[in-house]
C-alpha cells in the first residue's frame, strides 16, 4: 500500500513535470486544424513539419538566431576573462579582506534587473549602444557575472593552498603557479561556469526586452508570437530554444547546485 | 612592474569585476534612486494609482502563495527522493523544469491556460463546465495561474535546497527513532523539521526574493491585465515612455529586496559554500 502510494506520487509528478513540455511538443509538431478544432485531440494525432518549415522558411529565424549565439559566446568569453581572475584573487585573500567583495557578489544576483536595467538602457540611448550586440553583451554581464564568479570561486577554493605555496618556495612565478597548477586543476570547472554563463545569456529575457527594440533575439521572439497568438510559431521557436539548453542541463546535474542557480532562475 | 605584480596580483586581477560592479551595478541601482525623485512627485502619484496598487498586491500574493505551495511540494518531493530507490533517475527527470527557459515556461503555459488550452478542454470534455474559464483575464484566477506556472519552474530549485538539508541529518537517528517505533509524522515533525529549519529559512528568502522580482511569467501569460511590481517598472517605460515612475516602481521593489537581505544577514549569516 505505501509502495503503491508511492509510486502514484512520482508518476503524479513526473507527470505534472512533462506535460508543458509534452504540450510545446505537440503544438509544433501537430497540423493547425487540430490544435484550433473546437475540440483538439489530447494526444498526438498526425504530424506535420508545416510550422517547422514556415519558421525555417520565414527569414524570422536566422537574424534572431546568429544573435543569441554571438551575444552568448561573448558574454561566455568576457565572463571567463573577467570572473576568473577575480575569483582565483578571492579565493587567495584572507576572509576579512574578501567579505565585502563577497557579500556584494553574493547579494548583487538579488538585486531587481528591472531597476538595473532602466539606468543602463537610457544611457544606452545616449552612447549609440541600444538596440547593439555590444549593449546586449555588456547588460546580459550584469547578470552572468556574479553567477560565474560565485561558481569560480568554490572551484578555486578546492585547489589546496599547500600546492601553490610549495611552488612558491620552490621559487615558482605567480604565473607559473597559475599556468601550472591553478589552471589545470580548475579546468573543468572553467568549463562548466563557462557552459552556465552561455546558457544564462542564450535565453536571458529581462534586459533583452529593455536593450533590443527592432533586432530580437530568440526568446524575445517568443514573446513577441505568444502576444500575437502565434501558438505555432511559438512553440517551435520555444523548442528551438529549450532543447539545447535541457540537454546540457542534464549531462550537467552533478552541478546543478541550489547555491550556483539561486538568482538566476526565477519567475 | 615585476615588484608590483608581485605584491599587488590579487588587486589587479579584481580590478575588472570591482570596475564592472562599480559601473553596471552599483551605479545604475544609485541612479535608479536618483531618477524616482525627479520630475515631480513619483511616490505620491504611484500608491495614489491604481495599476500600481494591484501590482504590489499581485506581487505580495504571488510571493506568499508560490512560497507556500512550493515548499510544501519540494518537500514531499525531497522526502520521496531521499528515501526511495532509483534515485538518480527520478531526481534527473525532476529537476528537467531547471533547463527550460522562464520565457519558454510562459508560452507553454499558454497552452494549458489559454480559453481554448488544455485544462479548459478538459474541463468541457468531463462537462465540469459549459462555457471555457477566462484563467488569463486578471484576479485570481490569473494569480492561481501565475503561481501555478512558477511553482512548475522552481520548485525543483527550492527541492534541491531542501535534500541538501536532508542529507546532511545524520542516519543513526533515524535508525534510533525507528527502533523506537517512531511513525513518519514524528519522524517528521520532531526529527527532520528540527534539523532542517536552516534550510527552510534559507530557500524561503532566497525563493521569496526571486519571487518578488517575478517578470516574464506574469508578463507573458497576462500583461497589463495582471500588473506585478518589475512589469508594471516596463510598462511605465516602455509603453507610457514615464522612465521616472519607472525608476519609482522599482526602488520601491529594490526596498522589498533590501528588507529580505537583512532578514537573510540576520537569520543565516554571511554567505558561503554551506549557507547560499
Amino acid at each position: 500500500m505505501k509502495r503503491l502510494l508511492r509510486y502514484l506520487f512520482i508518476v503524479l509528478v513526473l507527470t505534472w513535470t512533462f506535460l508543458p513540455i509534452y504540450l510545446m511538443l505537440k503544438v509544433s509538431f501537430s497540423p493547425a486544424e487540430e490544435i484550433m478544432s473546437q475540440n483538439p485531440p489530447l494526444l498526438i494525432h498526425s504530424i506535420t513539419l508545416d510550422h517547422w518549415k514556415n519558421v525555417f522558411q520565414s527569414g524570422n529565424l536566422w537574424q534572431p538566431l546568429t544573435k543569441s549565439l554571438a551575444v552568448a559566446f561573448f558574454v561566455m568569453i568576457l565572463a571567463l576573462l573577467i570572473a576568473a581572475p577575480a575569483a582565483y584573487a578571492l579565493s587567495r585573500i584572507s576572509y576579512k579582506l574578501g567579505i565585502g567583495i563577497i557579500l556584494l557578489i553574493f547579494f548583487s544576483r538579488m538585486l531587481p534587473d528591472v531597476q538595473m536595467a532602466l539606468p543602463v538602457s537610457v544611457s544606452f540611448i545616449r552612447l549609440g549602444l541600444l538596440d547593439t550586440n555590444l549593449g546586449l553583451i555588456l547588460s546580459h554581464l550584469i547578470r552572468v557575472l556574479p553567477i560565474v564568479t560565485w561558481i569560480l570561486l568554490s572551484v578555486f577554493k578546492t585547489i589546496p593552498i599547500d600546492l601553490e605555496e610549495q611552488a612558491e618556495i620552490d621559487g615558482a612565478s605567480r604565473f607559473q603557479i597559475i599556468r601550472k597548477i591553478a589552471l589545470p586543476l580548475a579546468a573543468p570547472g572553467i568549463i562548466v561556469s563557462a557552459i552556465f554563463a552561455f546558457l544564462f545569456s542564450w535565453d536571458e529575457f529581462i534586459y533583452a526586452m529593455y536593450m533590443c527594440l527592432g533586432k530580437k533575439t530568440l526568446p524575445l521572439m517568443v514573446y513577441y508570437y505568444v502576444n500575437r497568438a502565434g501558438w505555432f510559431d511559438a512553440a517551435t521557436f520555444s523548442t528551438i530554444i529549450a532543447i539545447p539548453v535541457l540537454i546540457i542541463t542534464l549531462l550537467l546535474q552533478r552541478y546543478l547546485k541550489a547555491d550556483y542557480l539561486s538568482g538566476a532562475i526565477k519567475g | 612592474m615585476k615588484k608590483l605584480f608581485h605584491n599587488n596580483w590579487k588587486f589587479l586581477f579584481l580590478l575588472p569585476l570591482l570596475t564592472y560592479l562599480a559601473l553596471f551595478t552599483l551605479f545604475p541601482v544609485i541612479k535608479s534612486i536618483l531618477m524616482s525623485f525627479e520630475g515631480g512627485n513619483n511616490y505620491a502619484w504611484l500608491f495614489s494609482h491604481f495599476q500600481f496598487r494591484e501590482a504590489l498586491s499581485n506581487t505580495i500574493l504571488i510571493t506568499i502563495f508560490a512560497l507556500l505551495f512550493e515548499f510544501l511540494l519540494a518537500l514531499a518531493i525531497a522526502l520521496f527522493i531521499s528515501g526511495g530507490g532509483r534515485r538518480r533517475i527520478i531526481q534527473a527527470l525532476i529537476l528537467i523544469p531547471l533547463g527550460i527557459p522562464t520565457i519558454v515556461v510562459a508560452s507553454n503555459m499558454r497552452y494549458l491556460f489559454d480559453t481554448n488550452g488544455f485544462i479548459n478542454v478538459v474541463l468541457t470534455r468531463l462537462c465540469v463546465v459549459n462555457i471555457p474559464i477566462d484563467w488569463l483575464g486578471g484576479g485570481v484566477l490569473t494569480l492561481f495561474s501565475v503561481v501555478i506556472s512558477d511553482m512548475w519552474k522552481v520548485t525543483p530549485l527550492m527541492m534541491l535546497i531542501l535534500l541538501a538539508g536532508i542529507e546532511r541529518i545524520p542516519k543513526d537517528l533515524f535508525e534510533v527513532s525507528e527502533i523506537d517505533g517512531a511513525s513518519f509524522w514524528q519522524k517528521l515533525r520532531f526529527i527532520i523539521l528540527p534539523l532542517l529549519k536552516p534550510f527552510i529559512t534559507m530557500a524561503l528568502i532566497i525563493r521569496g526574493i526571486d519571487t518578488f522580482r517575478i517578470f516574464e511569467l506574469p508578463l507573458a501569460l497576462a500583461g497589463e491585465s495582471f500588473p506585478v511590481l518589475s512589469s508594471f517598472a516596463f510598462f511605465e517605460y516602455r509603453n507610457y515612455n514615464n522612465p521616472h515612475t519607472a525608476a519609482a516602481a522599482s526602488t520601491v521593489l529594490f526596498i522589498i529586496v533590501l528588507l529580505a537581505i537583512f532578514l537573510y544577514l540576520k537569520l543565516v549569516g554571511l554567505p558561503n559554500e554551506e549557507t547560499a
